[in-house]
């Protein structure tokens, strides 16, 4: 798995590619939480290179949702790849965030929102 | 039945890359396609930190052994362990409907299990430990 965090302006795009597992979900856990540490609790998420995801990086997206949310903030998801979109859909995901098609859409519902 | 592919290393979170590299090469080496691969990965990921994670616990780790075997349209993944024995059914059900403050996460890994692949059967031997098939029908053919 490799992470980069673009801090941008009101929104922070995460880039999250390669493969999340039980072993690197840590790793995104700690760089979400850094992000809700440093006041960035408006966060998009770009899958467009996220492979792979088991539930351990299910626990970390839900982990940033919740505490973003109890700040006011959000964290959505970009470009969500079909292996994962499935991953998402059968744990019931889909039906509490908000995917959008590319970063762009998904940085400027925050604007539409504010 | 294809030879079968098999792999053992401590049931520890340090051992999660080279399982899991086992089963990749194992679906790259039987031309198992893309979609079901994926399924086989998750699947195996699930079970195996469900047992890193609970298996053991209150003892030190003992074994994860994975085998891996292709015939013309199904891959079987056995996976074998020493550790309490674990009644499949006796799993918490997931949620999946509550709203974001209250959702919880716990069941979605056995949960995720049933959902990739198509046919599950557990034994729990005290002589020979714990044996999960978990069988994969295949959909593609990259041959």
């Amino acid at each position: 798995m490799d992470i980069s965090v673009n801090p941008g302006g009101s929104v922070t795009v995460v880039t999250i590619n390669g493969s999340v597992d039980g072993l690197t979900a840590d790793q995104l856990l700690a760089t979400l939480d850094a992000q809700v540490d440093a006041g960035r609790t408006h966060l998009v998420a770009d899958l467009s290179g996220l492979e792979y995801t088991s539930s351990a990086g299910l626990r970390a997206v839900l982990g940033t949702v919740k505490r973003t949310r109890s700040k006011g903030g959000d964290l959505r998801l970009a470009a969500v790849q079909p292996q994962v979109f499935k991953v998402l859909d059968l744990a019931g995901f889909t039906g509490i965030m908000k995917l959008y098609d590319d970063v762009p859409s998904a940085v400027a519902s925050f604007g539409v929102q504010a | 039945m294809g030879d079968a592919l098999r792999v053992e290393h401590p049931a520890v979170i340090e051992s999660l890359p080279r399982l899991l590299a086992f089963v990749d090469d194992a679906c790259g080496a039987h031309e198992v396609g893309r979609e079901d691969a994926f399924a086989i990965r998750l699947a195996t990921e699930e079970v195996c930190m469900n047992l890193i994670r609970y298996g053991y616990a209150g003892r030190p780790p003992g074994p994860i052994e994975i085998e891996f075997a292709r015939a013309a349209d199904r891959a079987t993944v056995t996976i074998r362990d020493r550790a309490a024995a674990f009644e499949p059914n006796s799993a918490p059900p997931p949620d999946l409907v509550s709203d974001s403050e209250r959702r919880r996460v716990g069941g979605l890994g056995w949960h995720l299990v049933k959902h990739m692949v198509d046919e599950i059967a557990y034994r729990s031997d005290p002589e020979r430990g714990n044996q999960l098939t978990l069988v994969k029908l295949l959909k593609e053919r990259t041959a």
